[in-house]
């Protein structure tokens, strides 16, 4: 793809303290774009994740977003300015209910009612859950109801963290083909990490191998369908 | 005097002690609850409410706004709390209840020196009623009647405003919260500000019922705290209820069948037993037992 750069990582460094877990990663992806990290357990796809969207500080290197450097900017701003973030595990919250989850979404965009109908028209179980408190939602309709919240914020860039991960074959599918019409319809881009590799095959334009905090290698996803390469890829 | 001025006399004495519990520490179990903080300072705030609202009131403003000054007074202070020394604190139980003392002595004596010694005085509004020979003052029940109001509104605020969506997002999940845009250093700014308000604000309704001095706020400060400990945060508002409920009930009982001395000893000592079977609290307790009666 020949867009211009909708993210872009260049020699970044982070970690806890003094332990570094990301050692050098440099990365772009352009508008619409669909990349997905992929690496065995432990090789910092996370730690680089929440490197992006400022829960972890950035060490040295630059990370700009549409050409604005945002290194230095802390995770509300960054939110602002329209990376979405979907962690791993979900991280919905519990105690609130499904429309205040999704109007929390809302703050960031200017988004209005037709933004929340949009949302809807993806993941119609949430229009009837609304009043349901998140967490005693399944694992599927909690990762929906997670997709959804940053969809309501109409962000330019979405991080998805193992969207796979605790959620049923079909949701997984489904959330697959969501991702797909956000890429068509919108030009949403995405960064995604992943170990499922019917959702990678799916979704992804190109893979990043990580290991050991770095990005080793680039393939193309149909790459994954050798046996023998996924496994080397993938923690399965 | 007649039978039925002596339980009038009970029910009016148990409002009473419930809108006192209410009041004292309606503020402080909003900043525990949403922050892990207890802010042994805010009988200080109280005293700065208080001293608010006599000055305001002698400048020749009229009560009630010269209560909703110490309010906004009381929360401004809390913002300079805020950013100057709490904002490092969070979280932090037990070095936030050292700190929070330390200024809490620093407020209390700053006054002393500032202020002096002499004490100031409001006087209590509204009359009194009779029922059954006994008089009873129709202020003590207006106490009752603005704590439930400042209840509900806090609750009303956190329920359903933006601000309170945010406000209780940030307290689940503070890196999702800012994740989504939420400025989470600003939403504990302002929660503690509202917290010291309505600490302001039971200042300056107190005012009217006590004398002003430097050391107002230490009439204060242990019942909010025994209340807030009792309540617990899993659920801070009606951990507030239920516990004003149950200490008012025991002081009530206490100081009439003994004295007022053991009415406020039995507070501590109730208070003492029932964390002994609820360690954290009663609104946690009660979470826990509808939680078990779900699963049935």
């Amino acid at each position: 793809m020949a867009a211009a750069a909708q993210l872009s990582l260049s020699s970044v460094k982070s970690g806890y303290g003094r332990v570094k877990v990301i050692d050098d990663v440099s990365l772009t992806v352009a508008t619409g774009e669909i990349v997905a990290v992929i690496g065995r357990n432990g090789v910092g796809k996370t730690t680089l994740m929440k490197t992006v969207i400022g829960a972890v500080p950035a060490l040295s290197g630059a990370i700009t977003f549409r050409g604005v450097d945002v290194t230095r900017l802390d995770a509300t701003r960054r939110a602002r300015l329209g990376v979405g973030y979907v962690p791993q595990g979900r991280e919905v919250f519990a105690r609130m209910t499904v429309a205040e989850n999704l109007a929390l979404g809302m703050r960031v965009g200017d988004a209005g009612r037709t933004n929340l109908d949009r949302v809807f028209g993806f993941f119609p179980i949430l229009a009837k859950r609304l009043s349901q408190q998140a967490g005693s939602m399944s694992g599927g309709e909690q990762q929906q109801l997670a997709i959804g919240r940053i969809l309501a914020g109409r962000p330019d860039v979405i991080l998805l963290d193992e969207p796979s991960e605790g959620v049923q074959p079909n949701i997984v599918q489904e959330i697959g083909r969501i991702i797909r019409r956000l890429q068509a319809e919108e030009k949403l881009t995405v960064l995604i990490v992943e170990q499922n590799l019917a959702l990678i095959r799916a979704v992804a334009d190109r893979c990043l191998i990580m290991d050991k905090g770095r990005v080793v290698a680039e393939i193309a996803p149909q790459e994954l369908d050798d046996p023998e390469t996924a496994a080397r890829h993938l923690s399965i | 005097m007649e039978l039925s001025g002596q339980i009038f006399s009970w029910v009016y004495q148990y409002f009473d002690n419930m809108a006192f519990l209410l009041l004292a520490a309606s503020g402080l179990i909003l900043i525990y609850g949403m922050m892990g903080v207890i802010n042994m300072a805010h009988g200080e705030i109280m005293m700065i409410g208080a001293y608010i609202a006599a000055s305001a009131f002698h400048a020749g403003a009229p009560a009630p706004v010269a209560i909703v000054a110490a309010g906004v007074g009381a929360g401004l202070a809390g913002v300079v709390l805020e950013r100057l020394v709490i904002r490092h604190f969070y979280n932090q139980l037990l070095s936030s209840l050292v700190v929070t003392w330390g200024l809490s002595l620093i407020i209390s004596q700053a006054a002393l020196l500032i202020l002096g010694p002499s004490i100031m005085n409001m006087p209590t509004p509204f009359g009194s009623f009779s029922v059954g020979g006994f008089s009873f003052g129709v202020y003590r029940m207006v106490l009752f009647a603005v704590a439930v109001a400042l209840i509900v509104a806090v609750w009303a605020l956190f329920r359903f405003t933006a601000f309170g969506i945010a406000a209780r997002a940030a307290m689940e999940n503070p890196r999702m919260a800012a994740a989504l845009g939420v400025d989470t250093k600003r939403i504990y700014t302002l929660t503690f500000a509202i917290g010291c308000a309505l600490g302001g604000i039971a200042g300056g309704m107190f005012a009217q019922t006590a004398t002003i001095s430097p050391f107002f706020g230490q009439n204060y400060t242990p019942m909010a705290f025994i209340t807030v400990v009792m309540g617990g945060s899993a659920n801070a508002i009606l951990g507030l209820i239920y516990a004003a409920l149950y200490l008012a009930g025991v002081q009530t009982v206490a100081s009439n069948v003994f004295n007022p001395y053991v009415g406020y000893v039995s507070i501590m000592a109730s208070a003492l037993i029932a964390l002994l079977v609820m360690p954290a609290g009663i609104s946690d307790f009660i979470q826990r037992r509808r939680a078990r009666a779900m699963e049935r």
